[in-house]
């Protein structure tokens, strides 16, 4: 893991989720459950900046991108008190795109625009909440700061990748975490549901390796991943 | 409490499991068999893939690319370039991984796919260890553009090695000029392609069993080697179009150290002597024995290099052209043959200038291995340089004694009792003054006259006066030159005078043979392949 985020932050959420937990439930209020489960859709933009791929018979210019992607969202968040909570959130790991970027063609290969490569992407996030208003509101607005670990898998290099890069190829990207910020809106239908309108961004490097027989290229893309979330939500 | 603890468990059990659920596609299996001939990754890697149109294009980007497409003709393939990598043997047998190209007509026409003739090239004689001949995208990759556009874009499968010792081949040295070593690796290579051209992405061109070989320079003794082991190993050859090389090794040989000194004897002479010094382990105990001081050290493993040879010849590891000592050795008791190594200063001998660059101080070969070797000519003469010539001007008589004499004996293409069973164009410049045009092919054509006479063989001077079938070859190389030597005179080409301008028509004259000879072997091939066929 090459980017970290300071190593303060995920310590700081820890300590606060770990003392909310084992704190008495007397503390809380009693009106208010304890527990949220949400449930929507996810919008995903990746934002994808990329120093262009490296390595052996690769003209200039060539870059990647990735397609922007919808996925099912789910979350757990855990009242804290009536500012704090903590959730943690994540998506069905959508089947993430990778697009060529460049020239129309390497060689008589279509490039610009193809999908090169697939990857499932798993990007769960840990975000303590503030919460502006009383828990008594209907809308509740709030901010959240955390942490986002993302990894790849199930990847796959299109059978036009392969045409690209020469032949069978070997893809790899490696795991990466990264700070994460959303602001959000509850809003209170009745006492155990909810509607919420969020909206992330978060950081993600990745190296990717792109191995055809022994010729490695690779490329560093730093992905600002931005996503809508619009979910509705049940307390417990 | 408890239900939290259950949901979250639930979900990071779902996040390991989608962790550990993936798979991934893979690169090419890696055979893990080092016999010769093995292709390392099947499929091979495609550098690069270019459509006709696109390769026509590329080509016409550039000064240099529309002069070759001009002799060419414009693409009527596209060309898929693979990199291949297979194993293959070293002088002394020892297994080393080596690499080359694989060129693969690719498109609709019905000549770009389907059953396809092989056309097994072997390059000119390189410094740089890092040719890759198979990489078209390296835009001083000239000769694999020549073949490429030549041959692969014409509807013919190209097969070409790097050479063991360049490019990813750990061997240490280059076999040069080693008849036995770079055949084997010619036939390794195409074994390999064969495997590969199946699994390629061109899977619809497929070898059709007709096998043309040919190669430049270096390549051209290396071409006729190769048919030489085919025909021996009872291989189906179709034809054959040996370019420019060095094939009486022994009457070249004996003629370089007699004064004439061929452009490049330089770079060629650290090549050879390394090379046969690993195939027979008796050219010298320490290379002073060869070499003079100023330049023994590290010669043995000095080219091919990663340097440039104008960078070696700059700082001092090599001379540019002083192969010998410009003060004539004495010959103990023989006042003949040391002036056989004088200086030439035939006025009369239009070569002259040329063969005196091959003298200086400092210089290359010391004079007491250049002494040795030209005793051993003087009494166990080559036929060709015998007085009077011998008819069908024959080897040495005997095996000649001393070492290096010997190597060019054993390699020389007269050796082996021999003669090509297919079809077969010798093909050259008459003023080649890297290769010596009568020193080899002429010398091989008197060799084998019985086979000229019967026109299985048949010769080829570019720069003879236009007639026969080539006629538009040699009158286009000839115009060629013509349009050369003016440019090198105008102000574009640096205004030399007229005897500069010539020296430089000189010094590029065997690298232009190179197109003209190879577009006559393609009408050679195209032509013994519309024969009839055994």
């Amino acid at each position: 893991m090459k980017k970290m985020i300071p190593s303060t932050l995920p310590a700081a959420l820890v300590a606060l989720a770990a003392g909310s937990f084992c704190a008495p439930t007397a503390a809380r209020a009693d009106d208010v459950p304890a527990n949220s489960i949400r449930v929507g859709m996810y919008a995903i933009f990746y934002h994808v900046t990329s120093s262009g791929i490296q390595g052996q018979y690769i003209p200039p210019g060539v870059s990647l991108d990735l397609k922007d992607a919808q996925t099912p969202y789910f979350g757990y968040i855990r009242r804290l008190n009536s500012k704090f909570d903590v959730e943690l959130a994540f998506g069905v790991p959508p089947n993430t795109k990778t697009i060529g970027r460049g020239p129309a063609t390497v060689g008589s290969v279509p490039f610009n625009g193809q999908t090169i490569a697939t990857a499932k992407w798993l990007a769960p996030s840990v975000l303590l909440e503030y919460k502006f208003l009383s828990e008594s509101s209907k809308f509740q607005p709030y901010i959240g700061v955390g942490v986002n670990y993302t990894s790849f898998y199930d990847r796959k290099v299109t059978a036009i990748g392969q045409q690209g890069a020469g032949g069978p190829s070997r893809l790899s990207l490696t795991s990466s975490v990264g700070p994460v910020g959303t602001v959000g809106l509850k809003y209170q239908l009745a006492t155990h549901w909810h509607l919420n309108v969020s909206y992330s961004i978060s950081r993600v490097d990745s190296d990717i390796k792109l191995q055809t027989a022994d010729v490695v290229r690779t490329a560093k893309v730093h992905f600002g991943p931005q996503a809508l979330v619009v979910a509705a939500g049940y307390a417990f | 409490m408890k239900r939290f603890r259950s949901a979250l468990g639930a979900m990071a059990s779902a996040i390991v499991l989608a962790a550990c659920g993936g798979s991934n596609t893979d690169t090419a299996p890696t055979n893990d068999s080092t016999v010769h001939g093995t292709l390392v990754e099947n499929p091979p890697l495609r550098i690069a893939s270019v459509d006709a149109a696109a390769f026509q294009a590329q080509l016409a980007s550039t000064a240099s690319g529309q002069q070759l497409l001009q002799l060419t003709g414009n693409p009527s393939c596209g060309v898929d370039f693979y990199y291949l990598k297979f194993y293959t043997l070293g002088a002394a047998n020892e297994t080393t991984e080596s690499s080359g190209a694989l060129m693969v007509p690719t498109g609709a026409a019905g000549s770009c796919s389907g059953p396809r003739p092989i056309v097994l090239y072997a390059h000119g004689t390189q410094t740089l260890q890092t040719i890759n001949i198979a990489d078209i995208t390296n835009s001083a990759n000239t000769e694999g553009a020549l073949i490429a556009a030549m041959f692969a874009a014409q509807g013919f499968i190209v097969v070409a090695p790097n050479y063991a010792g360049y490019d990813i081949s750990t061997l240490g040295y280059h076999p040069f000029l080693d008849a036995a070593q770079q055949s084997g690796e010619m036939m390794d290579i195409l074994t390999a392609a064969r495997a590969g051209l199946p699994k390629t992405f061109a899977a619809s061109t497929t070898d059709s069993g007709q096998l043309l070989i040919t190669g430049y320079s270096e390549g051209g003794h290396v071409a006729m080697a190769t048919l030489r082991a085919m025909q021996a190993a009872g291989a189906k050859v179709t034809a054959a179009a040996p370019m420019s090389g060095p094939y009486a090794l022994e009457a070249f040989g004996d003629a370089i150290f007699f004064g004439n000194v061929n452009l490049g004897s330089t770079a060629f002479a650290p090549l050879l002597t390394t090379s046969y010094q690993h195939a027979y382990n008796n050219i010298y105990s320490a290379t002073t024995d060869v070499y003079s001081s100023t330049y023994a050290a590290g010669i043995d493993k000095l080219l091919p290099s990663a340097t440039p040879i104008d960078a070696l010849f700059q700082s001092g590891k090599l001379p540019q052209t002083a192969l010998f000592d410009s003060t004539t050795p004495v010959v103990p008791g023989s006042a003949a043959l040391t002036a056989l190594l004088a200086v030439p200063s035939d006025p009369n001998n239009p070569q002259t200038p040329l063969f005196d660059l091959g003298f200086g101080n400092p210089y290359l070969v010391n004079n007491d291995y250049r002494v040795s070797y030209a005793v051993d000519a003087a009494s166990n003469p080559d036929g060709a340089l015998a007085n009077p010539p011998l008819a069908g001007a024959p080897l040495a008589a005997k095996a000649p004694t001393q070492t290096l004499r010997n190597a060019f004996y054993l390699n020389d293409m007269r050796n082996g009792n021999w003669a090509p069973m297919a079809p077969t164009l010798l093909c050259g410049g008459d003023q080649d003054p890297t290769v010596f045009f009568s020193l080899n092919t002429e010398v091989m054509a008197s060799f084998w006259s019985a086979e000229v006479s019967a026109g299985l063989i048949m010769v080829l001077d570019v720069g003879a006066t236009p007639a026969g079938p080539f006629a538009a070859v040699q009158a286009g190389f000839q115009t060629s030159q013509a349009q050369l030597l003016a440019f090198y005179e105008s102000a574009a080409g640096g205004s030399l005078p007229p005897a500069q301008a010539a020296q430089q028509l000189v010094e590029g004259y065997h690298t232009n043979v190179a197109p003209f000879c190879s577009l006559a072997a393609r009408a050679f091939f195209t032509t013994v392949l519309q024969g009839p066929q055994p």
